[in-house]
């Protein structure tokens, strides 16, 4: 409390990452409101719109893969034995816990599978830059691209709930002031991290 | 409950349609049991810690 109040601050999230994580949650819950529509009976246009988000989507996916690949620090979200053994042992992670790091991989992997599958859908809508053509793949494909895209979309309700609800808690709000403002507070680094393995970079809140 | 929509193609073979939306409420439910599940887990862990 009197590390907030005298305004120091650790910073957690940079400006980009935090606007990579909510421009790819307003892209899901519109894809996911878009391409439900019709299982829940609403009617009207959602393809155009279905189909630039997912675009918007598979650009913000590479930016980050870039992103992390070559100005983060990919071992941060790394899963090792340790992981397991300092969570049994109640002992504080580094930059992320291990429910952190497996719901930021399930949520990969279901968002991955949904970007590639959609991408090969793109060839069934009329764009700007190419006609529809049905039969880019056999319709056996087809199937199992529509099942893995359906697949992707139930479980990311599934996930999204459990990441909400998770989020919400007032144990770990500090994380989700962190992913809205960056930080969090020296005192907080202190009672939720190991500062030998992440110190997060300090400065004046402003 | 079915786990995938089938149809059948021009030539009558059955093809894989896509998922079965029949799974939308099991998504659900399953986020909403985990949910329910901590919640509870945390509530009994509060009582016993006070």
């Amino acid at each position: 409390m009197a590390n907030e109040e005298s305004g120091q601050r650790v910073l957690r999230h940079a400006a980009v990452d935090r606007l990579f994580h909510w421009l790819t949650a307003l892209a899901v819950l519109t894809l996911l409101a878009t391409g439900l529509s019709t299982v829940l009976g609403l009617k009207f246009s959602w393809v155009p719109i279905h189909w630039i988000t997912g675009v918007v989507l598979t650009l913000a996916v590479l930016f980050h893969l870039v992103r992390a690949a070559f100005w983060q620090k990919l071992r941060c979200m790394w899963v090792g034995v340790r992981d397991f053994r300092d969570t049994l042992a109640h002992r504080p992670p580094g930059k992320y816990s291990l429910a952190q790091k497996l719901m930021h991989h399930a949520m990969s992997v279901v968002i991955v599978t949904a970007v590639a599958t959609g991408l090969c859908m793109l060839a069934k809508v009329d764009t700007p830059w190419w006609k529809r053509n049905p039969y880019f793949f056999s319709a056996d494909a087809w199937g199992i691209i529509y099942v893995l895209h359906g697949l992707a979309a139930l479980l990311s309700i599934t996930l999204i709930m459990i990441h909400v609800y998770f989020s919400l808690l007032p144990e770990k709000r500090l994380y989700l002031r962190a992913m809205w403002r960056g930080w969090i507070t020296p005192a907080e680094l202190a009672a939720h991290h190991d500062p030998r393995r992440w110190q997060g970079q300090r400065g004046e809140r402003a | 409950m079915e786990l995938v929509r089938v149809t059948t193609d021009a030539w009558g073979r059955e093809v894989l349609e896509g998922i079965s939306w029949d799974l939308l409420p099991v998504a659900v439910a399953i986020g909403a049991f985990v949910i329910v599940a901590h919640a509870l887990w945390r509530f009994t862990r509060k009582g016993r810690k006070s």
